[in-house]
C-alpha cells in the first residue's frame, strides 16, 4: 500500500512539474534585458576562454543586461539549426559553421540577419583580409561575395605535424617539395615505420586528399569548386592526381590500410604517443598538443609544394533573423574582435585575426600564427573539401575510404563523389 | 467472430478512445504528412515543390537505396533471430535451473547483468565498442594476438564491418527478450509440468510443448518488436560506422537521415521513410493476422 | 530420482562458469566506461582508453556538471521518463482491455493501427512534429516530448498487453461480471492487479527507453534548461575531437537512475504469481 502511495505521489509530482512551466505565462522578454548567446566551443579551449572574457567585458559594458549563455553541442546545432532558426526560440547571437551548405543555406532562406552595414560601420571589413572575409559573405547561398551574414573572429588551417626527434633519428629533413615529402616517408617505411597517422573513419582522410588536389590546383580551380564560379571536372588533372596518389601511398605503405577503422581522436592520440612521425591535420590540434605531448619535440610545416592550403576563417558569429536584441549582438561581436580578446585567444593556442602580435608570448604560438599569416599574404585559403554541398562530408569520407581500402578505383571514387556535388550545385542554380 | 457471446462483450470500444485519438494526432497525421512530403522536393524551410513520383523513381534506380535494405537483412538476423532464440533458452535456463538449483537472487543478478547493455546510452556504447575493436590497440585484437590469431580491422574493413556490427547488436539486444520471457514464465502453471513429468516427458519435450506454448504471446511480441526495431535501426549505425566503410553498413534509416538532415533533401528522405514504413506495416499486418488466427485455433 | 552428489554440483559449477563468462562479456564495455570515467585527460592521451587509471579523477566531471547544469538535466529526464512511463501504461491498459478482454470487433486492425506508432521511423516524424509543435505553441517544451513518447511507448504496451490478455482466463471475468462488476471495475480490480508482472516490465522498459531517447528530444527541446541527460552528454562531442573521459563519467552518472530503477523493480518482477491466486 505504501509503495502505491509513494509511486502515485511521485507520478503526480512529475506530471505537475512537467506541466507547470507551460501553464505560467511566459515572462515578458523585455527588450535589452536578456541577452542570449550560444556557442559550442569547449570552455578550456582558446575560443572558449577568449569568449568568456568577452562576455565578462560585455557585462561591464551593459551592467543592466542579463547574459544567458548556453553551452551547446556541435552535432546538435549542425542538425537542428535550420529548425531552431525558423522559430522564435532563437538566441541573439550564436556560433555557426561556415560554407555553402550551412551558413549559405540558412542565409539563402532568410534565417540570418544581413549585417553588411554593421560590418562596415564597425570596421570588421578592415580587420579581416579579403581571403578571410570569404566565409562571412554570401549571395544566394554561395559564399565569396555579397552581403555579410556572419563574422569570423579566428582562423584555422591544415598543416603537417611532425615528430622532430624521430626525424632527427632517421636523418630526415623537413621537406620543401612533394617529392621530398615522399622520400622522407619512404625513409620511414624502409625503417619499418608507417609514417602517416590517418583517421580515415572521419575527416582526416578527405583533408589529405584535398591537400593533394591543391598541390595541382590554382586559385581559379578553387573558386570554381567552392564558389561555383567556373566549371568543375572531377576527372581533371588535380582530382585524378590526388586519387591516384592516395592509392599509391597506401601501396607504398605511407598510409596504413587500417586507417579506415581509425577515428580522428585516435589519430591524434597515436601521434601524441610517438607511434607515427607525421600527422596531417588542422590547427585545432595545436593547443591540445602543446598541453599533451611530453615525450618528444614536435614541429609543423605547411604541406610541401602547395601554394593553396585547406583552411579559412573560423566558425562564424551569426545573428538570427528572429533575434530580439540585435544591437547587443553587434556589441558582443565587436568585443570578440577587439585586440584585447584576440590576444588572449592567441595566447591560449588559437589563431586570432586581430591580435597584438607583440603580446603573444609562446614561441610555438608565434610559429602557428606566422604560418597562418603567410597563407593570408599568399591568398592561399582553399577552404575545406566538404563545403560545397550539404551532406558532402559523408560522401567524401566514404569515397576516400573506398580508395584506401581498394574497393573503388580512382575513377570510380571520383564518379562517386562527383554526383552529389553536381546535384546540389544544379539545384542552387535554379 | 466465433467467440461465444457472453456477458463480457459489447461496449468496450469506449476504452479505445483516448489511445486512438492520441495516436491519430501524434502519429497518423504526421505520417500522412510525411507521405505527402515524399511527393515533393523540399529543403525544410521554404515551400515544398510538387514533383509527383519522381522521388520514387529515383529510389528505384538508386544503388545505395537497395544496398541499405540488403544490409538490413543482416541486421534482422542479429537483432531478431539470434536474440530471440538465445533469449528463450537463457530465460528458461535462468528461471528453471538457476533459480531452483542455485538461488533466486543468482538468477536475478544474471538477468540484471544481461539486461544492462540495453541501458547504456547508444552513443557511449558506440564509443566503447570502437575502442574495443580498434585495429591497432583494441582489446579484441590484443586477445587474438595472445592466442596467435590475426588482428583485423573490425569496423574499417568493408568485408567484415557488417559482421562486427551484427555481433555488437546481439550483445545489445539479448537482454530485451530475456527480461520479457522471464516475466512470461511466471504465468506458466507449474502443475502442467508436473502432469507432463508424470506422463514421462523429458526436459526438451516439456520445454517445447509447455513452455514455448504457454508463453507464445510474448514470443510473438518479441519477434515482431525486434523485427520492427531491426528495420528501423539507426543510432547504432550512426555511432559505430556512419554507414561505412564506404557504404558497407548503410541502412535505410541512416540513408533517410542523411537526406533529411545533411543534404536537406526532405522530399527524398520522406520517400525512403515511407517505403520503410510500408514494408514494416505489411510485415506487421501479416504477423498479427497469423498470431490472431493461432489464438483462434487455440480457443476452439 | 537419486543423483550422485558430485555430478549435481559439477553441473551447477559448469552452469555458473558459463553464465559468469557470458556476464563478463556483457558487462565488459561498462568496465571500460568506468575506468575511463575516473581517468585524467592526460592519462587518456598518453596511455589510451584501455589502460587502468592511476587514481580517481573527478574534476572533469565536476566542471562538466556545472557547464551543463547536470542537476537540471537529471530532473528533466526523470520528469519526462516517469510521466511517459505512467501515461504509456495507462493508455496501453485501456487499449489492451478493449482489444484483449473486450474483444472489440476488428481488433486485429485496431492492433495494427496502434502498432503504427512503433513502426514509424523517428526521422520521418521529425519535420511534421516540429511544425505541429510550433503551431500549438509546444515547441521547446517538455510536454511535447512527453506527449509524443507516451503515444510511442504505449504502442508496444498495447501490443504486449493485448497478447497477454487474449489468454486471460475467461472464467474469472465472467464470474466477476455475474457478481455485478462494471467494466471499469473489471479493469482496475481484476485485470490490472493480475497483470502486475507485465505492467512492471512495461514500466521499467518505458522509463529506460524514454530516458535514453536522443533524436526527437533533440528536435523538440531547444533551450538547454529543457534538455535531457543524453543531450547534455552529446555536448562533449566537439567539432574535431571528443572529451572521452568526461563523456564516460557523465554517461555513468546519467544511467544511474535507470540502474536504480531496474534494480528496484527486479523485486516486483521476481515476485511470482502462483497458479493458486488465479484459481
Amino acid at each position: 500500500m505504501r509503495k502505491k502511495l509513494l509511486s502515485t505521489t511521485l507520478v503526480l509530482l512529475a506530471v505537475l512539474i512537467a506541466v507547470a512551466p507551460n501553464l505560467s505565462p511566459r515572462a515578458a522578454a523585455q527588450e535589452g534585458e536578456v541577452f542570449k548567446i550560444w556557442h559550442y566551443e569547449s570552455p578550456n579551449g582558446a575560443m572558449g576562454i577568449a569568449w568568456q572574457a568577452a562576455m565578462d567585458k560585455f557585462q561591464e559594458m551593459h551592467p543592466d543586461v542579463t547574459i544567458e549563455f548556453e553551452s551547446r553541442g556541435f552535432e546538435e546545432i549542425r542538425q537542428t539549426a535550420p529548425m531552431i532558426l525558423n522559430s522564435d526560440e532563437v538566441p541573439d547571437v550564436m556560433e555557426y559553421n561556415k560554407g555553402n551548405a550551412t551558413a549559405g543555406f540558412l542565409s539563402a532562406n532568410g534565417l540570418l540577419t544581413d549585417i553588411t552595414d554593421v560590418a562596415i560601420e564597425r570596421g570588421w571589413d578592415q580587420i579581416l583580409s579579403p581571403g578571410l572575409q570569404t566565409t562571412s559573405r554570401y549571395e544566394d547561398g554561395i559564399m565569396g561575395s555579397g552581403a555579410w551574414y556572419g563574422v569570423t573572429n579566428y582562423g584555422e588551417y591544415v598543416m603537417v605535424y611532425y615528430n622532430v626527434d624521430m626525424f632527427e633519428e632517421y636523418g630526415v629533413e623537413v621537406p620543401a617539395t612533394l617529392e621530398e615529402f615522399e622520400n622522407a616517408m619512404q625513409t620511414f617505411v624502409d625503417a619499418g615505420i608507417t609514417p602517416l597517422s590517418v583517421g580515415a573513419t572521419e575527416y582526416p582522410g578527405q583533408h589529405i586528399f584535398y591537400q593533394l588536389v591543391l598541390n595541382q590546383a590554382d586559385r581559379e580551380w578553387v573558386d570554381a569548386f567552392q564558389l561555383y564560379q567556373g566549371d568543375v571536372d572531377f576527372h581533371d588533372e588535380a582530382f585524378t592526381f590526388a586519387a591516384e596518389k592516395i592509392v599509391e601511398w597506401v601501396e607504398r605503405g605511407f598510409i596504413d590500410e587500417d586507417a579506415t577503422g581509425i577515428p580522428a581522436e585516435d589519430m591524434g592520440v597515436a601521434f601524441t604517443n610517438g607511434e607515427f612521425p607525421i600527422m596531417a591535420s588542422g590547427s585545432w590540434w595545436y593547443g591540445r598538443f602543446m598541453n599533451e605531448i611530453t615525450g618528444f619535440e614536435w614541429g609543423t610545416f605547411l604541406w610541401p609544394g602547395n601554394e593553396l592550403h585547406a583552411g579559412s576563417g573560423g566558425n562564424l558569429w551569426v545573428v538570427p533573423a528572429n533575434a530580439r536584441n540585435k544591437d547587443l549582438a553587434y556589441d558582443f561581436i565587436d568585443i570578440t574582435m577587439s585586440p584585447e580578446v584576440q590576444t588572449l585567444m592567441g595566447n591560449e593556442g588559437g589563431i586570432p585575426v586581430n591580435a597584438d602580435l607583440e603580446q603573444i608570448e609562446d614561441v610555438k604560438i608565434q610559429e602557428l600564427i606566422a604560418n597562418f599569416n603567410a597563407i593570408i599574404e599568399a591568398d592561399g585559403f582553399a577552404f575545406y573539401p566538404d563545403w560545397p554541398a550539404p551532406g558532402y562530408y559523408d560522401i567524401l569520407v566514404s569515397g576516400v575510404q573506398e580508395l584506401i581500402a581498394g574497393t573503388m578505383s580512382p575513377d570510380e571514387a571520383l564518379d562517386f563523389v562527383a554526383d552529389p556535388y553536381f546535384e546540389y550545385r544544379e539545384s542552387v542554380a535554379e | 467472430m466465433l467467440a461465444k457471446r457472453s456477458s463480457l462483450d459489447g461496449g468496450y470500444w469506449v476504452f479505445l478512445l483516448p489511445g486512438a485519438i492520441a495516436l491519430l494526432l501524434v502519429i497518423i497525421i504526421p505520417f500522412v504528412v510525411n507521405v505527402a512530403i515524399s511527393f515533393t522536393e523540399w529543403n525544410g524551410i521554404t515551400s515544398p515543390t510538387w514533383v509527383g513520383i519522381a522521388n520514387y523513381e529515383r529510389a528505384a534506380h538508386d544503388k545505395t537505396f537497395w544496398l541499405s535494405f540488403e544490409n538490413n537483412l543482416y541486421i534482422i538476423v542479429a537483432m531478431t533471430v539470434i536474440p530471440t532464440l538465445v533469449g528463450l533458452f537463457l530465460a528458461a535456463f535462468l528461471y528453471d535451473y538457476v533459480a531452483n538449483k542455485i538461488g533466486k537472487s543468482a538468477a536475478s543478478v544474471f538477468r540484471a547483468g544481461y539486461y544492462l547493455p540495453q541501458i547504456l546510452p547508444v552513443a557511449i556504447a558506440g564509443v566503447v565498442w570502437r575502442w574495443i575493436l580498434q585495429p591497432r590497440w583494441g582489446v579484441l585484437n590484443w586477445l587474438l594476438g595472445l592466442v596467435g590469431l590475426e588482428p583485423q580491422n573490425w569496423l574499417g574493413d568493408a568485408d567484415i564491418a557488417m559482421y562486427s556490427v551484427m555481433a555488437i547488436m546481439v550483445w545489445f539486444q539479448i537482454g530485451y527478450p530475456l527480461v520479457i520471457f522471464m516475466a512470461a514464465l511466471q504465468r506458466v502453471d507449474p502443475e502442467l509440468y508436473e502432469a507432463a513429468s508424470v506422463d514421462g516427458a523429458n526436459w526438451l519435450q516439456k520445454f517445447v510443448s509447455i513452455t514455448i506454448h504457454q508463453i507464445r504471446p510474448e514470443i510473438f511480441v518479441v519477434v515482431l518488436m525486434t523485427l520492427i526495431h531491426s528495420l528501423k535501426i539507426f543510432a547504432q549505425i550512426f555511432v559505430l560506422t556512419r554507414g561505412g566503410p564506404g557504404r558497407a553498413t548503410i541502412v535505410p534509416s541512416y540513408f533517410a537521415y542523411q537526406n533529411f538532415f545533411e543534404r536537406a533533401n526532405i522530399g527524398y528522405g520522406a520517400t525512403i521513410s515511407t517505403v520503410m514504413t510500408v514494408i514494416i506495416v505489411v510485415l506487421t499486418i501479416l504477423f498479427i493476422r497469423v498470431q490472431s488466427r493461432q489464438e483462434l485455433r487455440e480457443a476452439l | 530420482m537419486a543423483q550422485p552428489f558430485a555430478s549435481d554440483n559439477l553441473k551447477k559449477a559448469l552452469a555458473l562458469l558459463f553464465l559468469t563468462a557470458l556476464l563478463v562479456v556483457m558487462l565488459f564495455p561498462f568496465g571500460i566506461v568506468t575506468i575511463n570515467a575516473i581517468k585524467t585527460p592526460q592519462e587518456y592521451a598518453s596511455d589510451g582508453p584501455l589502460s587502468l587509471p592511476g587514481g580517481i579523477y573527478t574534476q572533469g566531471l565536476r566542471d562538466f556538471w556545472e557547464r551543463v547544469d547536470f542537476t537540471n538535466k537529471l530532473v528533466n529526464s526523470t520528469v519526462i521518463s516517469v510521466t511517459v512511463a505512467v501515461a504509456g501504461i495507462g493508455l496501453a491498459l485501456l487499449n489492451a482491455f478493449a482489444l484483449g478482454i473486450g474483444r472489440v470487433r476488428g481488433r486485429v486492425w485496431f492492433l495494427i493501427f496502434f502498432l503504427m506508432a512503433n513502426t514509424l521511423p523517428q526521422e520521418a516524424l521529425a519535420y511534421p512534429l516540429y511544425y505541429f509543435a510550433k503551431y500549438l505553441g509546444l515547441y521547446n517544451t517538455r510536454l511535447s516530448v512527453i506527449i509524443v513518447f507516451s503515444v510511442i511507448q504505449s504502442a508496444f504496451g498495447t501490443y504486449l498487453l493485448t497478447s497477454v490478455f487474449s489468454t486471460f482466463p475467461r472464467e474469472i471475468l465472467e464470474a466477476a461480471r455475474i457478481d455485478g462488476a462494471s467494466k471499469f471495475q473489471l479493469l482496475t480490480r481484476i485485470v490490472a492487479p493480475i497483470s502486475r508482472p507485465t505492467l512492471s516490465v512495461l514500466f521499467v522498459f518505458f522509463f529506460i527507453w524514454t530516458w535514453n531517447e536522443f533524436f526527437l528530444p533533440m528536435i523538440l527541446l531547444v533551450s538547454t534548461s529543457n534538455q535531457t541527460v543524453p543531450l547534455a552528454i552529446a555536448v562533449l562531442q566537439g567539432q574535431h575531437n571528443m572529451d572521452a573521459t568526461t563523456s564516460s563519467a557523465s554517461a555513468l552518472l546519467g544511467i544511474l537512475p535507470c540502474i536504480v530503477f531496474f534494480l528496484l523493480f527486479q523485486r516486483t518482477l521476481t515476485r511470482g504469481i502462483t497458479a493458486g491466486s488465479v484459481k
